[in-house]
Parts: structure tokens; C-alpha cells; sequence
């Protein structure tokens, strides 16, 4: 097999082999650009969040009569609806909290430590006003301090204290011992582990929670529940109606597990991968379909040739190889034009989505890809080309 | 007549002469064409003008008028502006019509023995209707942009509500108030929803019911999409702490007709800032914002970037497509090379062959149409599934159909052209020795 020979048989067809070569340029830049965002997606999918996503429902809820919305009656629906949801079996804890975690956006403000607003202040931090057992629902754990187990109002004439996670107190406090110090909110009572908060925050693991009466539903509620293992399905299909056995003038907008949520929050990202993983496969195909045929019509259109090497002695390997040579040789060429298009893409990518730079490793993968998928659409007309007989194909010269 | 269907014939028989790459190159054309125009589908709606006729006279304006310092030119104005900026902003003559408006939430039904119905509510004035150019079909809209215990419904919720549309005058009860129905608007949709774009709720449908902002703030309403206190404002005591207050969550629009009107208000907001800055009333640097509603969604950031990153992309599939599909059919119009030089020899001008390369196109273009369609429908179904914040800009319209058309036929002939060329010319003794 020599490489003059095959660039001189590529030469000789050279409109073909340029848009070959075109596509499989194309084909490399997008099929690593899909990887690219397929695996960032797939890495968001599995980032920690700090909560046990399978085992957590959340019910997003509103009163549907405006003296519903309103304490007392708001408070005594709260309590009946917790009261009912527990009774189900396979639920361990509920709490009520004005949002959920894993969101993109929400109820936020601004958190600073007293007096040092201008050195500690943290904007679009998600406030939680929650009921005693949400840090028992999301099975949060207590680094510090002690857990508040009463409602304090928001309102009142004491600032309520405020929980916060590990990685706000360590931004706001920075090594000093947060518990007993005071923020904007209110006097820290204790610190918390981690939790996926709102995704538009400026870290998704900054939350401050207030146990402490709903301020308003205006915009809806939520419950969360904290099930044993497995018994999601169960327990999902008899809350709705336990809720409405409670008091039937509420909307139900959704119920979820957090595993869901968390599908939910990356579902743009989710899509664009899914589509180009999609198309990525279908210009693979393209490709394929037309390696094959450059293949076979090279084969058709070379067989006197083919002839004349078999009758000078070329095995039927050799044959074989020669024609998945070229096709290789076809897309090395390729690929290597293909990296390029590749980067400029991905750089164009950015300007309107976040997408990582290519690793160096990745685009080998995308080649030994490529190259699978050649062989494979080469190997057939390949093998039709070894089966030409030498005194066949000489007859006519 | 007869000539063409004599190519016609001639083009059919070689199609069945080779049937596969014939389809092959089908099928790839209406790939490409097919999941391009699926993505064309959405591209094309998410950016159409949907009031192409005034979206350059229309105009939000925004102003840093906030009870915080900021001396860095980076400070934007907040995308939502709050009541008492409102009224500020809207002391001046100079703009035609103007509008403050936000949207919420809220039950309605027709007395308390019903069950409650979710309805959606855009709180807003008179004006309105006539900028954004709703078409009414029953009574007439309010008189001024005073409170007013009326609503305005659209024609599908009063059907649903009442079972016939002509309901003005009919009481109702929105989050148990009673109000009167003083409009019906027909049936309409604003796509994209520009009126309201900040954090794409352009994507959004229009509301079922309008209720006058006065009465909106009277009873409470908040807006379900965005809302920012930047003072000690009590969010829930928006009829009192809310007018004065901080509370920022109303859009605000104004329409210049005239680049004169244009410049007189901009002119007038300097104004405004300059006395605002005197008073001690706006301590951050004057950024003033007169965005045209035609520059709105790029105003503040919300192009759909995942649908231009997949434009993007579709497009470069449908070049390897076409660079695909003149790669088989090149192969194919060699392998024939045989019988159109024959035809040369028998004294076939080059211009019948290239009349017979037109038919094969016309073929082409409708059997890769077909494919495309079905391909570009599927792939909309399969984006709005994937994205179904987009569902309300799935559908097709005449222009759009008319463009794949042209699309569609100006890559057959792409395709097609090459091949024929090089199968038309060329040595004819060597091309029949072959």
C-alpha cells in the first residue's frame, strides 16, 4: 500500500474527495461540539446539591379564596395540611416553605454582616421562611449552633434569627464563629450543611432560612416531604387527594421529587444537547452513506484497474486494504481540517450559549468515532472490489 | 407540453434504474432541508415584529432612578420601574398614548357556589389597547385610567365563563370582588409578547383578563414576574406603602410617533433626572433608557441563544447535506454519462439536456419537500418537547411554507447543477468509448 498512489487515486477525483472532505470536516467540528455539551449537561445533571433529590417531594400550592391567603386561616390550613400529609405512610417529616430549593430563580435579597455592608455584601441570596422540620426534610445538618424550634414573626418587634449554610457563613464571616453574630436579617442562631438554592444566585449554595410564619402566598407555597426509601410512587399518587380532603379550595400547580426539580432547572441545556447529540448521529450517518458511496462508485469505476493489480499478483487483502486506506487517509485529512472548524465553532457556540473550550484528548475520540464509522461504510464496497476476477477485468483492454 | 413529459418519462426511468442512490439523495436533502426549517420555524417567530407598523414608535423608558448611590456607568436602570416612577414619568404630554401595566395571577368565578378558575391578569390603562393595537369585539374600554370596578375579558373566557361572548354588563367575581364586565377583545395573540419581554416572558401567552392598574393595585395584586423592593416597602400593602414606595414591578410604555416627539421626551427624562438629582430624590448617575419595543428582548438580554446556537448548527447540517446529496447525485449522472452523451450523439442540443436537468430538479424539489415537511414536523414536535417554554411559535405560515419552497428548489437545482454540467460537456467520443 503505497501513500503516493492512494493521493494520487484521491487526486484523480479530487471534486469528490473535496466534498467528502468538507463533510467530514463538518462532521468532526459538530460531533465534538455535541460531545462538549453533552458532557457539561451530563456534569450538571450530577453536580452536588446537598440533598437526597429521590427521597424529597415537593407540592407547590396556593389557596384559592383570598381569606385562605390570610393569617389565622392561612396558619390553620398550614397546620392541617402538614397534619394530613404525615398520616400518610412512607412520609418521615413535611415542612411548609414560601419556595423550594433547585429553582431558577426566587424569593432573594441581599445579605450582609452588620456594620461591614460595604466589604460583606452578597446580593440575590435565596430567603427561606420555613417551617421547624425543613432542615429535617432536606436533611440538612447542623455544623453550629442551635436549630430555632419555634415560629418567630417577620414582623415583629425581634428580628428573627436566621439559619445559614456553611458556604454563606464562611463568605460572610470568613473564619470567625458565625452563631450569635448578626446579619441584615437578623441575629445567626446556627449554621447548616450545604444546599442547591436558586441557580441565578451568586452561588447556588448560599441560603438563609427563617423559621418563621409565611409572610404572604401571593405567589403560591410549597410543602416538602421527606420520604423512606422506594416509596415515592405511593405516597406521590395520595397526596394530592389527601390535600384536598384537607381543604379543597387550594390549586395544586405541580407535585415533583426534587430529582425532577433538578431535570427541570438544566431542561435548556438538557434540549440543546439532546438535539445536537441528535444531529451529531445523523451527519455520522450522512457521512457514512456518503463514504459508502464514494466507496462503491470507485470500486464500479475501478475495476479494470483493480484487474490488472490482482493479475500482477495484489492479493485480495491487499485490495482491501488499499480501498480503507484511502478512506482513512480521507478522513485523517478530514479530521485534521475538522479540529479547526471545530474550535471556530465552539468559539462561535459561546457568544450565544456557555459551552467549555475543546479538551486536547477529545478531539482523538471524535476521531476513532469517525474512523469506526468509515470503516464500517467502506468495508462492504471493499470487499465487493476484492471479488474482481483478474481475467474478467482485463478482457476488455 | 409533450416535450416535458417526455423528460418527465425520461427522468422516471432513471430513477428506477437506480432507485437507491436516487433515494439516498432524497432522503438526505429532505434531512437537511427538513430539521433546518424545523429550526427556521422557531428562529423566525421568536424574532418576527409582531407590530411591524409601529414596533420603532413604541418605546420603554427606563431611568436609575433608585434610592441607591451607584456612580459606576455599569449601572443599568432597574427593567421594572415602581408606581411613583410611573406617575413621574408619565407627567409629560409629549408621547401619544402611554401605558403602565404588569401581570398577575388570580380565581374567578361567577358566584361563590362555583369553584374557583385560574386566570391570568394584566393590570393596566386605557391605553393599552390602542398601542399595542387589541382588537375589541363587545363594549368599550375605560374612559380613563381611574379606578374602576370593571374588567375587560377575552372572547375564549367569556365563551368558557358564560357560553356566548357578548357579556358586557355581566358581573362576575375575581378573587371573590365583584366586578362588571365593561369589553370582550377578540381573539388575539401578540407573538412574541413584547409588550412584557424582561426574563422572556415574551414567550408567554396574553392574558385571559385586564384589569385597570388602580383597581390592580387597590386589590393587592403583585406581579407573578417580577418584583423588587429596594426600601422597607411592605410588598402586601401595595394599595398604600406600594404607590410610594420602592416597589418596582410595572412595565411602562409610551408612543413617539415623530423623531421630534422622540427627542422632546428623551429631553424631558433628562429633565426629570436632573431635578430628581437636585432634590436629593436620585443619588446614583443618570442612565437614562428610551428602548424602541422592536430592541426590547435584546434590551435586556433574553434572545433565545439555544435556539440561534441550534440555527447555527442546522445550518452548517444542511451544507454537509447539500454537499452530500451533489456528491450521489454527481455519482449518479456519471453513471448515466453513457446514455446522455448518446443522446448528444443523436443531436441533442446541450440546451435539451439542460431542459431535461430542470425537470429532474423539479422532481427532486418535490419529493425532498415532501420528506422535508414530514421531517421539519416531527422535529417541531420533538423541540417542543424538549423546550416547551417555545410551544406558542410551532406553527407555520405562508411565508414560512413559501420560503422552504424556494429553499427547497434552489438546493435541488444546486445539486443538480454541477453533476448535469459535467455530465453535458466534456469530449463525446471519449465519453462514449467509456
Amino acid at each position: 500500500m503505497s501513500l503516493h498512489l492512494m493521493l494520487q487515486s484521491l487526486k484523480r477525483r479530487k471534486v469528490v474527495t473535496a466534498l467528502l472532505l468538507l463533510q467530514l470536516t463538518m462532521t468532526l467540528a459538530l460531533l465534538l461540539n455535541a460531545m462538549m455539551l453533552a458532557s457539561q449537561t451530563h456534569a450538571s445533571l450530577n453536580e452536588p446539591t446537598g440533598l437526597a433529590l429521590d427521597n424529597i417531594l415537593q407540592i407547590q400550592l396556593k389557596p384559592t379564596t383570598p381569606a385562605l391567603r390570610k393569617y389565622p386561616a392561612l396558619g390553620d390550613l398550614l397546620e392541617r395540611q402538614l397534619a394530613g400529609v404525615r398520616t400518610v405512610p412512607g412520609v418521615v417529616a413535611a415542612a411548609y416553605s414560601n419556595q423550594g430549593p433547585l429553582l431558577q430563580g426566587g424569593n432573594n435579597g441581599n445579605v450582609f454582616k452588620v456594620g461591614e455592608q460595604d466589604r460583606t455584601n452578597l446580593s440575590s441570596v435565596p430567603m427561606y421562611f420555613v417551617s421547624a422540620d425543613f432542615f429535617r426534610v432536606l436533611g440538612l445538618t447542623l455544623q453550629n449552633g442551635e436549630l430555632p424550634v419555634s415560629p418567630t414573626l417577620l414582623d415583629g418587634p425581634v428580628q428573627a434569627p436566621v439559619v445559614l449554610t456553611q458556604h454563606l457563613a464562611e463568605q460572610l464571616f470568613a473564619g470567625e464563629n458565625p452563631v450569635g453574630q448578626a446579619v441584615n436579617r437578623g441575629p445567626v442562631a446556627a449554621v447548616v450543611s450545604n444546599f442547591y438554592g436558586q441557580r441565578t444566585a451568586e452561588h447556588v449554595f448560599n441560603n438563609v432560612m427563617q423559621v418563621a410564619p409565611l409572610y404572604g402566598v401571593d405567589w403560591g407555597y410549597s410543602l416538602l416531604v421527606r420520604l423512606d426509601t422506594g416509596t415515592a410512587g405511593t405516597v406521590r399518587q395520595q397526596l394530592e387527594k389527601v390535600l384536598r380532603e384537607v381543604d379543597s379550595n387550594i390549586e395544586i400547580f405541580y407535585v415533583r421529587s426534587l430529582a425532577e426539580q433538578h431535570h427541570r432547572l438544566y431542561r435548556t441545556e438538557f434540549g440543546l444537547a439532546v438535539l445536537l447529540t441528535l444531529l451529531a448521529g445523523l451527519m455520522l450517518l450522512v457521512t457514512m452513506i456518503s463514504s459508502y458511496s464514494n466507496a462503491h462508485f470507485h470500486a464500479l469505476k475501478s475495476q479494470q484497474e483493480i484487474g490488472i493489480k490482482r493479475a500482477l499478483g495484489a492479493s485480495q487483502a491487499e485490495i482491501f486494504i488499499e480501498l480503507l486506506g484511502e478512506s482513512w487517509l480521507c478522513t485523517l485529512f478530514g479530521a485534521g481540517f475538522g479540529v479547526l472548524v471545530a474550535v471556530a465553532l465552539n468559539k462561535l457556540l459561546a457568544t450565544v450559549i456557555v459551552i467549555p473550550a475543546i479538551p486536547l484528548w477529545l478531539p482523538l475520540l471524535a476521531l476513532a468515532v469517525l474512523m469506526c464509522c468509515v470503516t464500517l461504510a467502506t468495508w462492504y464496497p471493499a470487499t465487493i472490489a476484492t471479488r474482481v476476477s483478474p481475467a474478467t477485468a482485463t478482457k476488455t483492454l | 407540453m409533450e416535450q416535458f413529459l417526455y423528460y418527465l418519462r425520461a427522468s422516471l426511468v432513471s430513477i428506477r434504474r437506480a432507485p437507491l442512490p436516487y433515494a439516498l439523495t432524497v432522503f438526505i436533502m429532505a434531512l437537511g432541508l427538513g430539521v433546518f426549517f424545523a429550526n427556521a420555524t422557531f428562529y423566525y417567530r421568536l424574532n418576527a415584529d409582531p407590530l411591524p407598523h409601529k414596533s420603532d414608535k413604541l418605546f420603554f423608558p427606563m431611568m436609575l432612578l433608585v434610592p441607591w448611590e451607584c456612580n459606576d456607568s455599569t449601572c443599568k436602570p432597574p427593567p421594572v420601574l415602581s408606581y411613583a416612577n410611573v406617575q413621574k414619568l408619565s407627567s409629560s404630554d409629549i408621547p401619544t398614548a402611554k401605558a403602565a401595566m404588569y401581570s398577575s395571577d388570580a380565581y374567578l368565578r361567577l358566584d361563590t357556589k362555583q369553584p374557583p378558575l385560574p386566570v391570568s391578569l394584566r393590570i393596566t390603562q386605557r391605553d393599552f389597547f390602542r398601542m399595542f393595537d387589541v382588537p375589541v369585539l363587545h363594549g368599550s374600554i375605560w374612559p380613563d385610567d381611574s379606578a374602576r370596578n370593571e374588567v375587560i375579558l377575552t372572547e375564549a373566557l367569556a365563551e368558557k365563563l358564560f357560553g356566548h361572548s357578548d357579556v358586557v354588563g355581566k358581573t362576575l367575581l375575581l378573587d371573590d370582588k365583584p366586578l362588571t364586565v365593561s369589553a370582550v377583545l377578540q381573539n388575539w395573540q401578540m407573538l412574541p409578547r413584547l409588550y412584557d419581554a424582561n426574563n422572556r416572558n415574551y414567550t408567554n401567552a396574553v392574558e385571559q383578563i385586564y384589569l385597570p392598574l388602580e383597581t390592580g393595585y387597590d386589590m393587592n395584586y403583585l406581579s407573578n414576574s417580577q418584583s423588587s423592593t429596594f426600601d422597607d416597602t411592605d410588598y402586601r400593602q401595595l394599595a398604600t406603602q406600594g404607590r410610594t414606595g420602592a416597589l418596582h414591578q410595572l412595565q411602562y410604555w409610551v408612543q413617539l410617533d415623530t423623531p421630534a416627539q422622540q427627542q422632546a421626551y428623551r429631553d424631558f427624562m433628562h429633565n426629570l433626572a436632573t431635578t430628581e438629582q437636585t432634590a436629593g430624590r436620585h443619588p446614583a448617575v443618570i442612565n437614562n433608557q428610551l428602548t424602541a419595543l422592536r430592541d426590547i428582548v435584546t434590551y435586556f438580554g433574553g434572545e433565545s441563544g439555544d435556539i440561534k446556537a441550534f440555527a447555527l448548527v442546522t445550518l452548517l447540517f444542511l451544507l454537509v447535506c447539500l454537499l452530500n446529496a451533489s456528491h450521489l447525485s454527481l455519482n449518479r449522472y456519471l453513471s448515466n454519462q453513457y446514455e446522455l452523451s448518446l443522446r448528444r450523439a443523436l443531436g441533442a442540443s446541450r440546451w435539451q439536456l439542460q431542459q431535461q436537468m430542470l425537470v429532474d430538479v423539479l422532481m427532486l424539489t418535490l419529493f425532498s419537500l415532501a420528506g422535508a415537511l414530514l421531517i421539519g414536523f416531527g422535529g417541531v414536535q420533538l423541540m417542543n418537547y424538549l423546550w416547551p417554554a417555545n410551544r406558542l411559535f410551532a406553527g407555520w405560515d405562508l411565508l414560512l411554507l413559501s420560503g422552504l419552497l424556494v429553499l427547497a428548489w434552489l438546493s435541488s437545482y444546486l445539486v443538480t447543477l454541477y453533476p448535469s454540467l459535467r455530465a453535458s460537456f466534456g469530449a463525446l467520443n471519449q465519453q462514449l468509448k467509456e
